[in-house]
């Protein structure tokens, strides 16, 4: 098989782009060939069309009839265990660790410089160290 | 109800407490962290390196010409500082039988007063700083800018 996920009614999506990126949302019906119609009522993302490019799909998926109102998405959703389900995913993680770089303040720039300084010296003397005996 | 008028000292930036680690962004001293101790009531914020971690001594300076950043050091009671010291003496005016006579003493630079409140400012800041880890050394460095790195999108 080439692909291993696809957009379906109930496919739990990651938005990329546009106003609500960073949040992930629930396909409930498609509009067109490039449009979903999608709903994140536990992310806060409202009932709305968004494009395909600006989403990425996960691997999480819920079973929901096409269309079904936001009360339902909700219920199915928590019923799931979505939220805690995608915090574990390596792009929830990806995420995260940008929005916490972005967040750094000065100081803990300044740790973090210090730290990969070392780490790096640390790998490259132990390199040249089996390099050497080798 | 007795009105007095105090005059007021120029509104402090809420980003910047006694103890806050500040950059400073001219002056001889630019891109060096420094510790702000308080506010004078000149308005200006005295500011001290310490002077043995990164060669800035009490000085003044203006908070429009500072980076205010998030860390805070936990500073005890420091001795009373006020403007006073930082006046600058003005050259003694010479009359005209004593124009063409050079009896100028050679004055040091840093005034001895200055010095010992210096040592002592610093004796109470620096432990202040050392509590806390890497917080020396990060105030030995200095704040630049590198490729791909833009003040607007940084946070402080």
């Amino acid at each position: 098989m080439l692909y291993q996920r696809y957009i379906e009614i109930g496919r739990v999506c990651y938005i990329r782009l546009g106003d609500h990126a960073g949040k992930t949302c629930v396909v409930v019906d498609m509009v067109d060939q490039k449009h979903l119609l999608v709903d994140g009522p536990e992310t806060g993302v409202p009932r709305c069309v968004l494009r395909l490019n600006q989403v990425a799909i996960t691997d999480l998926k819920i079973t929901i009839p096409r269309g079904c109102k936001t009360k339902k998405v909700r219920v199915e959703l928590t019923k799931a265990n979505i939220p805690a389900k995608f915090a574990k995913t390596s792009l929830a993680k990806k995420a995260a660790a940008k929005v916490a770089k972005a967040n750094l303040g000065d100081f803990e720039r300044f740790q973090v410089r210090v730290a990969k300084t070392l780490r790096n010296r640390k790998i490259r003397t132990t390199v040249r160290k089996m390099k050497k005996s080798s | 109800k007795a009105v007095v008028s105090t005059q007021s000292t120029g509104k402090l930036r809420g980003s910047i407490v006694p103890g806050s680690v500040v950059i400073l962004l001219a002056g001889v001293h630019r891109g060096k962290r420094v510790v702000v101790l308080k506010q004078l009531p000149s308005g200006l914020l005295l500011v001290s390196g310490p002077y043995k971690i990164n060669g800035v001594p009490l000085r003044r300076v203006d908070q429009a010409y500072v980076i205010a950043t998030s860390t805070v050091v936990d500073l005890p009671a420091l001795p009373e500082i006020g403007d006073a010291i930082f006046k600058r003496k003005g050259k003694p005016t010479k009359n005209e039988k004593e124009m063409f006579i050079d009896n100028t003493t050679e004055e040091p630079k840093i005034s001895a007063e200055k010095i010992a409140l210096q040592k002592e400012v610093d004796a109470l800041v620096v432990p202040a700083v050392k509590k806390v880890a890497m917080l020396q050394s990060y105030l030995k460095s200095k704040f630049t800018l590198s490729k791909g790195v833009y003040p607007h999108d940084l946070k402080f």
